[in-house]
């Protein structure tokens, strides 16, 4: 062994027998084990609150239709927004680095693993208040995802719904920012000793980035929903126009930097499963590393973009910084293309779905360009073109993302392959099903179609693309059942064992056993010798190399050696 | 002057921008895809870095970047400057916009007339906002209860409309016409039907307008 190990005795690992009690369970300090609750709570979210996307897919499909009262639309689409935001992507965005970053720094655990569990179960107990609000007598919140005052005061919105969901979002996310901390601690400061910065995965990476923006700007939101708490006591603050605008940009400087925590971790697995199958490194990874930063560090400043329409907002510099943010992000997408350009690609699943968030995240960015421009936003905020804009970025783009992570992963924490047919059936149904979903949206939008419409006239011309819509929807609907059905076959019948390394990875999580062990590397597994960013790929190299001619290509190809080749 | 060509021309702009770089991305992603596919047998590069080129793509992009911010920044100015020109034309109408869950209310400073309206299911609720066509107008917006939003989507003219603030939009409606007006910033039960019509008349049809109070139209 090359590396210098740290201490590998954990004193709480149970031993096996009783690991795999409910119990043990419930209170883990195993990283991987809290990540998996926290995922598949996540996942489990995603399934209800897509089928309430269906409800109001199914509401507005044709004119003047009732099928559910104004209020319960109202509450549907805010379940559905601040469910997707709140419980489902951003926990799987963080709860992915938990998994994977303690085995690619090559940790034997994560940092203060308690208070990592401690995140699960806030999120998990916000995620019950938030539910808890159906059981109300008015029914769940409706106030729409950023729960704007004064409708979110008591006086306008009364339910005790509101109250709770208003404590839940307080409590998951404050889950989130706990987590987050966590992974970014381990890092930082709990590498292996031979990973140094630069020999971080750009997974890693991106997660660096992802929970600096979440210690920076989730506390925002916390003080944000303090400030919306206040007003269901004291709903009479919400009379003075200070501080409806005090809560947008609370509320804002928590929101915007979250849309990239929905964003990055998912830049960070498209580059990794894009690079495991081409068979190479990734192309551009010091700038992508440095993009990512810069990207979090002006996500900070943008904000106010949202707020373009409230004629209370300083057009011209937020406009700049938005727009100033195409430069990291294509530096990112250079790093995609270059990748495949130079590759030699294999089309399995995890790999199709990264390969279409490329195409499909553009339109979303490209089309956040010109929302962020002022004239443009005045005319389409708060219309369905804005709705059809982070639809491309959250489902055509992060849900690829987290499908391609899905299925790239799945053998590592199961030990077994998902079925590679009904992984593709998965696949098309949901690009074309996303795409006929979405992209009906923007004409929408242009057609003047507000958002949160309840129900909308034959007269106003917007059936053609609802009906469109929601076909789509259905298609979205059908992939995902045969996700599930993907899933439970796969596990009951046991039938196609993973291996540690079904995938040719590049990284250290694909030296260790599928699932890890407790303590991620043992002494069947050890750590492999870590030259650079893709240490598996400079073995495999090594090995290749030694056999023809004694050469080392990592040394061509590292990052270490300098510009050779 | 209107806002509607000013928005036309920086969308259509921004759109044919959009347009030429995602075709460029898919071509290049499907040619790259194709080529390079396993069965092609072409091995994989080992090359993992290359910053000339990268620095030189990024530096590049700052200048799509610069050139996108001064665009945006100088049809944000012109957009502002006509509504500034419109406010201090010394023959402007100032119609005072008031939103409330879940209708509008629309008082003229130059006469007695006033309008609102219930906006219930029934279209024929819904208040119409008659302005002076051909000369400025200046909506003065404000709520009294929730954040609402007028927006008439058609004329591209969208502005919040809060509570404790007012909000200013002054255009030109240059010819006569009608369109549906519309609250566009959620807020509550009956939002989809919080709608109205604005009917831009000839001079003196809104003069007529006025001294009859609100009564004919």
């Amino acid at each position: 062994m090359t590396a210098t190990e740290p201490d590998r005795t954990q004193q709480d690992v149970p031993p096996s027998s009783r690991r795999g009690t409910a119990a043990a369970w419930l209170t883990t300090t195993d990283h991987k084990r809290i990540a998996l609750l926290t995922l598949g709570t996540a996942l489990v979210l995603f399934v209800v609150v897509g089928l309430i996307a269906l409800v109001v897919r199914a509401q507005l499909t044709l004119p003047d239709q009732h099928l559910v009262s104004n209020d319960l639309y109202n509450g549907l689409f805010t379940t559905h927004g601040s469910g997707m935001i709140y419980l489902v992507v951003t926990p799987i965005a963080i709860a992915l680095g938990l998994y994977l970053v303690p085995l690619q720094v090559g940790a034997p655990a994560v940092a203060a693993p308690r208070l990592a569990m401690a995140g699960f179960w806030l999120y998990l107990a916000g995620t019950v208040l938030i539910f808890a609000g159906f059981a109300t007598a008015l029914g769940p919140a409706a106030g729409g995802w950023y729960a704007y005052p004064p409708l979110n005061s008591s006086r306008y919105l009364p339910g005790a719904g509101q109250s709770l969901w208003i404590a839940g979002v307080f409590l998951a996310v404050l889950g989130m920012i706990f987590q987050a901390g966590t992974v970014l601690w381990t890092a930082l400061l709990k590498r292996a000793r031979s990973v140094t910065l630069m020999r971080m995965p750009v997974f890693t990476w991106s997660t660096i980035a992802t929970n600096l923006m979440v210690i920076g700007a989730f506390p925002s939101l916390l003080a944000a929903m303090a400030l919306l708490g206040w007003g269901r006591v004291f709903p009479d603050i919400f009379t003075e126009n200070l501080w409806n605008i005090a809560y947008q940009h609370l509320f804002w400087f928590f929101a915007h930097p979250v849309v990239y925590v929905m964003f990055f971790p998912f830049v960070g697995v498209v580059a990794e499963v894009l690079s495991t199958f081409a068979g190479r490194r990734f192309f551009g990874y010091r700038a992508t590393v440095v993009s990512l930063l810069v990207f979090a560090a002006f996500s900070m400043s943008v904000w106010g973009h949202h707020m373009f329409s409230t004629g209370q907002a300083s057009n011209d510099y937020y406009s700049l910084t938005s727009i100033l943010l195409l430069v990291p992000a294509g530096v990112e997408y250079f790093g995609f293309l270059a990748t495949l350009v130079g590759g030699h690609l294999r089309f399995t699943v995890p790999m199709l779905f990264a390969i279409a968030f490329v195409p499909q995240f553009l339109v979303g960015g490209l089309t956040g360009i010109m929302v962020a421009t002022p004239v443009i936003d005045y005319q389409v905020t708060d219309s369905y073109f804005i709705v059809a804009h982070w639809h491309y970025t959250l489902a055509a783009g992060s849900l690829f993302g987290i499908f391609a992570a899905f299925h790239f992963w799945f053998p590592k924490a199961t030990g077994l392959l998902l079925d590679e047919r009904l992984g593709r059936w998965q696949f098309w149904l949901l690009v074309v099903g996303t795409n006929t979903t979405f992209l009906p949206m923007f004409w929408l939008g242009l057609a003047g179609m507000p958002r949160r419409l309840a129900t909308y006239l034959p007269q106003d011309g917007f059936t053609t693309a609802n009906v469109i819509s929601s076909a789509g929807s259905v298609l979205i609907a059908l992939s995902v059942i045969v996700t599930i059905a993907n899933v439970v076959t796969s596990v009951r019948d046991r039938r196609r064992p993973a291996g540690d390394d079904p995938w040719q990875g590049l990284t250290l999580e694909w030296a260790t056993a599928s699932p890890p062990a407790p303590t991620n590397f043992d002494d069947q597994h050890p750590l492999p010798r870590i030259r650079s960013f893709t240490p598996l790929l400079d073995e495999r190299e090594r090995e290749e190399g030694e056999e023809r001619t004694g050469d080392d290509p990592a040394a061509h190809g590292g990052l270490r050696s300098g510009g050779s080749s | 002057m209107s806002f509607l060509p000013i928005f036309r021309d920086i969308f259509w702009l921004e759109v044919a921008i959009a347009a030429g770089v995602f075709l460029v991305i898919a071509v290049l992603l499907a040619v790259t895809l194709y080529r390079r596919r396993a069965g092609a047998g072409r091995p994989a590069s080992s090359r993992a870095d290359n910053l000339p080129l990268e620095i030189g793509y990024a530096v590049g992009l700052l200048g799509v970047a610069i050139f996108l911010v001064v665009v945006t920044a100088n049809a944000n100015h012109r957009q502002e400057q006509v509504q500034q020109a419109a406010r201090a034309a010394p023959d402007v109408a100032r119609i005072d916009v008031t939103g409330f869950q879940w209708c509008w209310e629309f008082a003229h400073r130059d006469g007695p007339a006033s309008e609102t309206g219930t906006c219930a299911e029934d279209p024929a609720t819904r208040p119409t906002l008659v302005v002076p066509a051909g000369r400025p107008v200046e909506l003065r917006l404000t709520s009294r209860d929730v954040v609402h939003a007028l927006w008439i989507p058609d004329l591209a003219l969208k502005s919040d409309v809060y509570p404790d603030h007012t909000n200013v939009l002054a255009t030109t409606f240059t010819e006569p016409g009608t369109w549906l007006g519309r609250c566009s910033e959620f807020c509550g039960t009956h939002h989809p039907t919080m709608e109205f019509w604005v009917r831009a008349v000839p001079e003196q049809e809104y003069q007529q307008y006025l001294a009859s109070g609100g009564a004919s139209v």
